[in-house]
């Protein structure tokens, strides 16, 4: 069954008076738990997919289904509990809140979102710390760590909530090489552990390179998809 | 179902929630110091200015206020029915007399607010040093009631060697110090009064000078005083004919002004004359002096500064809050996008206006005390009119905590637009700002 359905799903901008299509419908099907990625050249349209199966942005047209619920017609705060339930956010600049240590990072949606009492709280922020090798460094501010762990601790911070889907735009576009390898490795260890379906927009071969499936974008439409079935238990 | 388990479960999500939201909201106003610290000074200032300004106003006008009805005005004074319209002239024949005195006089024992009263007779007379001779307004009183009424009028009156509750004897007289001054008046100086009565005979009395009053504010400052039986003899009114023109009245609480005032007003209207028409009239302190406006005046300064200090906080806290949302706009496509509700982000926004009014106010409200504190200590002297005034101010809590409410109460309704603003943005286009 469908984690992620989208039917017939156009996304139009209006810029000034010219009117630009981002997204020409867009047909797809995600299944629970798998590990895929939309590629494309810039302004091909991976962006904005994947905000709009983040309950981010509303399509001019189609449907959008995330768990048999009908989002593009959800409100203001019917889309933001929806997010806080079921959908973890990975950025590109990592978005931590700068005034908060990596704990109280990772523990703001448990906080702030749901309503999970402290001791619960603090077993599952230790744990997923644990996980991503972020846990010497609870007390630290984002600002006395690197790319590398800040980005370690957003996907701390997507999982805590345990969430159907992960999006992550251009996770690894901030990282070198090796820290890039190891936040996808991260990311990957985390999917199979947890059974999180994890949906990157990226041009970064090496996460293109642990993804199962591939969707390629061109110009709003997918132009092609590649199943990597090999690579399910990495 | 264990509905209190569950019921506490809320709770404690909620407050958990609070104090993650205050958390922040003090974080993130501690993140930018420099920002904060002026902001915060300029407010803690304004607050300053207001505890000062008012402390110092307040206990200015209190100070008169205490002086003025201590020494001879009294807090409240009963007259007959138009006394106070032609008080100018003193006139003889609006007095409260026989029957009225009494039934007025049982209404004031009755009363539980009223500390004790003075039946004053008050009238112009010539006054005379055998050498030269000038005008003096008298009032006419029976010392031990005067001296309950006006506690503080015995303390005014120099060189006497009477006792404070009978500063008047029989044939003696107070005169003002100009008079005494220009008369060349002393303690113990013979004078003559001569007076006409209300039927127009005139008639003369010789008195001893025993004292010489300082001269205060108001229009019964420079009176002079004697003993009222030395007034009926001298206007020839038969001491079985009980007459005054005016009852004064002093209060145990003075804060209770208005509702003895209320209280005595309505008592007083049931006396009727003939043509149904009420036969008295009630007067608070306010009404017969002028320093009166002066306290309207002091207290719509106080306003005044109050306003402006209302400016400060909302321009200044509306500044901060205006460029916080603007410099957090990613930060709350964040927060956003990863479920947090609107009005979780409208708080987060009001809490950190909160928080920086509430700690301005906080240290402003304990410096200006602390101000007003090192005043009270080293006084501050001054001369008003002929009255010299050491003022220590102070001001009531209750003042305080009203200026620290009026700052919080702006801080949040001045951080309200941005944090409007803050919630209704669309986390997609938040996230790209850069």
């Amino acid at each position: 069954m469908s984690l992620v359905k989208l039917k017939n799903v156009k996304k139009i901008y209006q810029v000034g008076e010219v009117k630009v299509s981002a997204l020409k419908d867009i047909n797809l099907n995600i299944n629970k738990g798998k590990f895929i990625s939309f590629i494309g050249p810039s302004g091909s349209g991976k962006t904005t997919l994947l905000n709009l199966i983040g309950c981010l942005d509303k399509p001019t047209n189609g449907e959008i289904f995330i768990n048999d619920v009908k989002v593009n017609q959800l409100g203001r705060k019917e889309s933001a509990k929806f997010r806080g339930d079921n959908i973890g956010f990975i950025f590109q600049n990592f978005n931590l809140l700068p005034v908060l240590t990596v704990f109280e990072n990772v523990e703001y949606p448990l906080i702030m979102v749901h309503s999970v009492p402290k001791t619960e709280r603090k077993k599952r922020v230790l744990t997923l710390l644990e996980k991503v090798g972020m846990l010497d460094q609870k007390d630290k501010y984002p600002n006395q760590l690197s790319g590398g762990q800040k980005q370690r601790v957003a996907v701390a911070r997507a999982l805590v909530t345990n969430p159907k889907i992960v999006l992550a735009d251009e996770p690894t576009a901030n990282l070198d090489h090796k820290t890039a390898y190891r936040v996808i490795k991260t990311m990957h260890i985390m999917k199979n552990e947890l059974g999180t379906t994890f949906i990157f927009a990226t041009h970064d071969p090496k996460v293109v390179g642990e993804v199962e499936t591939i969707y390629t974008l061109e110009d709003g439409l997918v132009v092609d998809k590649k199943i990597h079935n090999d690579r399910k238990g990495n | 179902m264990d509905w209190s388990l569950i019921k506490k479960s809320i709770m404690t999500g909620r407050e958990t929630k609070m104090g993650n939201i205050l958390k922040i909201a003090l974080r993130n106003l501690f993140r930018y110091k420099r920002r904060t610290l002026l902001t915060a000074s300029l407010i803690a200032i304004g607050v300053i200015l207001v505890v000062v300004f008012g402390g110092i106003a307040n206990s200015f006008k209190n100070k008169v206020i205490g002086i003025l009805t201590n020494s001879n005005l009294a807090d409240i004074q009963i007259h007959k029915k138009g006394y106070i319209s032609s008080i100018d002239n003193l006139p003889l024949d609006l007095t409260i007399s026989g029957e009225g005195i009494n039934k007025i006089e049982n209404l004031l024992k009755e009363n539980e607010q009223i500390k004790a009263f003075s039946k004053r007779f008050r009238f112009g007379s010539a006054i005379s040093n055998f050498v030269q001779t000038t005008n003096i307004r008298l009032t006419a009183v029976y010392p031990e009631m005067e001296s309950q009424t006006c506690p503080d009028l015995p303390k005014r009156i120099k060189n006497s060697k009477n006792e404070p509750s009978n500063f008047v004897r029989r044939g003696e007289l107070i005169v003002p110090i100009n008079l005494a001054q220009g008369l060349d008046l002393k303690v113990g100086s013979d004078v003559v009064l001569v007076a006409n009565n209300k039927d127009g005979s005139v008639n003369g009395i010789t008195l001893r000078v025993s004292g010489i009053s300082e001269n205060i504010l108001g229009p019964t400052g420079k009176d002079g005083y004697l003993h009222l039986d030395d007034a009926r003899t001298l206007l020839r009114i038969p001491t079985s004919q009980n007459e005054v023109t005016e009852i004064a009245i002093k209060l145990n609480n003075f804060d209770k002004l208005d509702y003895v005032y209320n209280q005595l007003k309505s008592e007083l209207m049931k006396f009727k004359t003939q043509s149904g028409k009420p036969m008295y009239e009630i007067s608070t302190w306010k009404e017969l002096s002028p320093f009166a406006s002066i306290v309207r005046i002091i207290d719509l300064l106080i306003i005044v500064v109050k306003i402006v200090l209302i400016f400060i906080v909302l321009v200044s806290i509306l500044n901060v809050m205006i460029m916080s949302v603007y410099e957090r706009v990613s930060e709350i496509g964040t927060i956003a996008s990863i479920g947090t509700p609107p009005g979780k982000i409208l708080s987060l926004f009001l809490v950190e206006g909160f928080s920086l009014g509430l700690i301005s106010s906080i240290v402003g409200s304990l410096l200006g005390i602390a101000i007003l504190f090192l005043f009270s200590i080293i006084k501050l002297n001054f001369t008003f009119g002929r009255m010299e005034l050491a003022l220590s101010p102070e001001i009531q809590l209750s003042e305080v905590i009203f200026t620290s409410l009026i700052v919080i109460i702006i801080s949040v309704v001045s951080s309200l637009q941005p944090a409007i603003k803050a919630s209704k943005l669309e986390p997609v286009d938040a996230l790209r700002h850069v």
